[in-house]
């Protein structure tokens, strides 16, 4: 077997050979080398550079030449100044046989081969036939491209100079020889393996097990392994938690920033995901602002808008587009587009994704209630996190991405402010549907799977026994209304008990007695109202850097459970059932009497400009944590919200969600069988080898 | 080096450091006119400086918009040469680009071929890259037979484990919980740090002029 080409080593020879040349002769760079190199003008430089056609050769040989076409217009000297600028590329032989400094004794024997065919003005020789020069260790993974001479071949085609042929002809030198069945040194060279070769069998064996797996729960349900996804999100997951509350609370006619950031190829994994964070947020009657970075995420996010108009029935209008959402422009640029984005959001939103003006006036991004972000990247959820986020203060980002993307969406969870999730996977994207749809199925007077969520009443003593279904049952209730409003007590003997009861667990709260006393007949409930012209953060703790639970605004109000140890935090009541804190700087407490409730349900109705007041008048009643509660869901408010949720087409998720399963298990049978397998084999060579020494 | 390109390079170099100071101080004391103190005229300040490095930016997004129509073109061109040589492949990617427009500007709003031919081929693709991996992950120990070939193969099969939702594997849930959060977080952290500190180098390298810059 000839000697094998060192590739490492005569890299290095070159490499060394020329700062050698350099340290020698005080000037720069490898052109001191070229021996007679033309003296280029100076100017202009960027002439120089142009690539002008060959006009004298024609570039695609066998295109007729279309006649009507304007000619080039001829540039005297400069193409030929371009030809010599090409021409005059000099390649390793060359360079090496400028070489002087070092005698030819003295160079290895592939540096003296060099200099010798440069020496011996090899320019139109063909270089001499190398021995094996495959690659050592990659041979049977980098093979070099069927370079064909030809008349037809790539090389004819392209036209080439000498210089560059010189170095395609080293670059085939060095890649390796001829491909196929020739053997250039007694090696046999690496050739694909056909399906049918037994070497082949595991791999077609695998491949057939994978697919069998995974094809099974398509066709028949006997085949179900494991169990479904809960249809509420894991006591440890309160990140989760935290992202469906958030969306939960909008409020009608917020704008939500919806980010599709993913590709056709990540679709089988988030389409689910996106259009159930896209159904939630139509059924919240908020708007989605639809942006992207990648322009077929764009069209595909409408695509996927078009399915939910589609599953919608005749009565329902269908969503329109730079009305009910909006799909903006694409985002070059990557970064930087979404760098563009943050600091003019206002030129953004007015051009929608057909180039058509949306009628969209934004000062800026913090005009947006939320951000969705729907990767499978993690580069862009980096993205996002860093050019988005620090620009706008007091607003969450909430992320959903696919399993790769979801270690680093969890490190951006845990440490920075505002990222809130993540929901990954056709998993948290099952658990994210059932609960939206038990949640709406609630609302609907004719539930097709669950009948409304009503607790029990149960009198915890002779007072609050009092509390029952009639007492309360006056006023109109809703789950999911945006904000909470405040439990009417049936007696002030409830509301004492309640606030006794209530206040033992945090600490206790002094407000009765700061406030005027209720009279004696009427009902009366404690309860915060938000002052802050701005919308507030519900946490789930007492600090700033618990999770924020939902939003509250302007005028909303809220039951009151208790305090902290210092005033500084009220806990709260939430209409979906959570209990949240809200800081105390940011609210102002008031008790209400069942009758001023009721004038302030006008009032906040015909005073509040969106359509959110009417959302208001969704009551939930809470009578404390140690009374008798209880939720009773009504008739749907005026529209058709519910119909957005619950005409989801959910046929295919418990299948998709087994063929999943399925498909893992064989996954790790293939591995582990095969590996074992390898591991035999090689131990086994070992014991070979070292009895053979 | 000849004359003339020194001239170039040291032109580029000095375009390449204005822009970046510019665009940098831009960002730095623009977003912040608190650094310039209570003073009257501060935010109006603040702007002035910030409104160089915003200009610069959306040049750049304007910029790299267009290099989408250039690359656009230059794929017809190649394939268009491709077209003598007999590349049946060239002459099928042409038809379909044209047949693109053309559906697009006829049926304009219909995007059933996304949905209905690269949809499909993408995921077929990412399913087609499910069996590479596992079949790769199958070979681990045939390549390389040691304690790290060992390691991968083990931490492969534990996570695959713990997302079946099998109760029986409760135990390899553990094991694969402590794997993401610690050893996965860490990994994940440290390439965030690597990506910032490789970013911050190259782009002081560029406006030094120390490394290339936009001449390539």
């Amino acid at each position: 077997m000839n000697e094998e080409f060192n590739w490492l080593e005569y890299s290095e020879s070159v490499e060394r050979a020329a700062a050698e040349a350099e340290e020698n002769s005080g000037r720069r760079g490898l052109r001191r080398f070229l021996p007679g190199r033309p003296k280029l003008p100076r100017f202009p430089n960027i002439l120089r550079r142009l690539k002008l056609p060959r006009l004298s050769r024609p570039r695609w040989p066998g295109l007729p030449s279309l006649p009507g076409l304007p000619r080039m217009p001829r540039l005297p000297g400069l193409r030929r100044k371009a030809q010599t600028q090409e021409s005059v590329q000099p390649s390793t032989a060359e360079l090496l046989g400028g070489q002087t400094n070092r005698p030819v004794e003295e160079l290895d024997d592939r540096l003296r081969a060099l200099r010798e065919r440069s020496a011996s003005g090899m320019m139109g020789a063909p270089p001499a036939p190398a021995p094996n020069q495959s690659l050592l260790d990659v041979d049977e993974v980098l093979v070099s491209p069927a370079f064909q001479q030809k008349p037809g071949g790539v090389i004819s085609a392209v036209a080439l100079t000498k210089a560059q042929q010189q170095q395609v002809e080293m670059l085939k030198d060095i890649v390796g020889g001829p491909l196929g069945t020739q053997e250039s040194d007694g090696r046999r060279l690496p050739r694909p393996t056909s399906v049918f070769s037994l070497s082949a069998l595991p791999r077609v064996l695998g491949t057939a097990l994978l697919a069998l797996f995974v094809s099974l729960p398509f066709v028949s349900s006997d085949f179900a392994e494991g169990e479904l996804p809960p249809v509420e999100f894991d006591e440890d997951r309160n990140s989760a938690t935290t992202f469906y509350n958030l969306l939960d609370n909008i409020a009608r006619d917020d704008y939500i920033l919806v980010a599709f950031e993913y590709g056709p190829a990540a679709a089988g994994e988030l389409d689910m995901l996106a259009e159930l964070l896209l159904r939630h947020i139509f059924a919240q009657r908020a708007t989605p602002l639809i942006v992207s970075s990648n322009p077929i995420a764009v069209v595909h996010a409408q695509n996927i808008i078009r399915e939910i108009n589609r599953s919608l029935s005749d009565a329902h209008a269908p969503l329109t587009a730079d009305e009910d959402y909006y799909l903006l422009r694409y985002l070059p640029g990557g970064a930087l587009g979404l760098r563009e984005l943050s600091e003019n959001f206002g030129d953004i939103a007015r051009v929608s994704a057909r180039g058509q003006l949306t009628g969209l006036e934004f000062a800026s991004l913090q005009e947006m209630t939320l951000m969705v972000l729907i990767t499978d990247s993690a580069e862009d959820l980096r993205s996002w996190a860093e050019q988005v986020l620090p620009e706008v203060t007091d607003m969450q980002l909430l992320v959903a991405t696919g399993f790769a993307a979801q270690p680093l969406a969890q490190a951006y969870a845990d440490s920075v402010e505002g990222v809130m999730g993540p929901v990954y996977g056709m998993r948290d994207a099952y658990t994210y549907g059932e609960k939206l749809h038990a949640n709406f199925s609630a609302l609907d007077p004719s539930p097709p799977e669950q009948e409304p969520i009503v607790e029990p009443v149960q009198a915890s003593d002779g007072a609050d026994g009092a509390t029952d279904s009639n007492a309360v049952s006056e006023p109109q209730i809703e789950r999911d209304g945006p904000t909470a409003l405040p439990a009417v007590s049936a007696s002030p003997e409830a509301t004492a008990t309640s606030a006794a009861t209530e206040t033992s667990q945090p600490t206790s709260t002094s407000a009765p007695t700061d406030t005027p006393a209720p009279t004696a007949t009427e009902a009366t409930l404690l309860a915060v109202e938000v002052t802050s012209p701005q919308r507030v953060n519900i946490r789930r703790g007492p600090t700033t850097v618990d999770d924020v639970l939902a939003l509250g605004y302007p005028g909303d109000l809220f039951e009151v459970l208790g305090t902290n140890g210092d005033g500084s935090w009220y806990q709260i009541a939430l209409d979906n059932g959570l209990e949240g804190w809200v800081a105390a700087f940011l609210v102002e407490e008031r008790v209400i009497t069942a009758s001023e409730l009721a004038g302030e349900e006008t009032n906040d109705s015909a005073s509040l400009p969106r359509e959110r007041a009417v959302m208001r008048l969704d009551f939930t009643f809470r009578l404390g944590k140690n009374q008798p509660r209880f939720y009773q869901a009504q008739a749907p408010a005026p529209g058709d919200r519910t119909e957005l949720v619950l005409t989801r087409d959910r046929s295919q998720e418990v299948p998709r969600l087994q063929a999943m399963t399925l498909g893992t298990l064989a996954a790790v049978l293939v591995i582990v069988i095969g590996n074992l397998f390898y591991a035999a084999r090689g131990l086994l060579r070992r014991r070979d080898s070292s009895g053979a020494r | 080096m000849g004359r003339g390109q020194g001239v170039g390079a040291f032109f580029s170099a000095l375009v390449a450091f204005a822009v970046g100071v510019t665009v940098m101080l831009s960002l730095l004391l623009g977003d912040n006119p608190a650094l310039f103190g209570d003073r009257p005229g501060s935010d109006e300040l603040a702007r002035r400086i910030a409104l160089p490095g915003d200009v610069l930016l959306r040049l750049i997004v304007i910029f790299l918009a267009l290099s989408i129509v250039i690359g656009i073109a230059n794929l017809l061109f190649v394939h268009v040469s491709r077209l003598t040589s007999g590349k049946f492949y060239s002459a099928v990617l042409l038809a379909s680009f044209g047949f693109t427009i053309y559906w697009y500007v006829t049926r304009r709003g219909d995007t059933s071929l996304l949905e209905a031919v690269q949809l499909p081929i993408e995921s077929a693709l990412a399913a087609l890259l499910f069996v590479s991996l596992v079949h790769g992950s199958s070979r681990v120990m045939g390549k390389r037979n040691d304690i790290w070939g060992l390691l991968f193969v083990a931490v492969v099969v534990v996570v695959l484990l713990a997302s079946l939702p099998l109760a029986e594997l409760a135990p390899v849930k553990a094991w694969s919980d402590w794997l993401m959060r610690i050893p996965v977080s860490a990994g994940v952290r440290a390439m965030l740090l690597g990506i910032a500190l490789g970013m911050v180098v190259t782009g002081v390298r560029a406006v030094l002029g120390q490394d290339r810059s936009y001449r390539g």
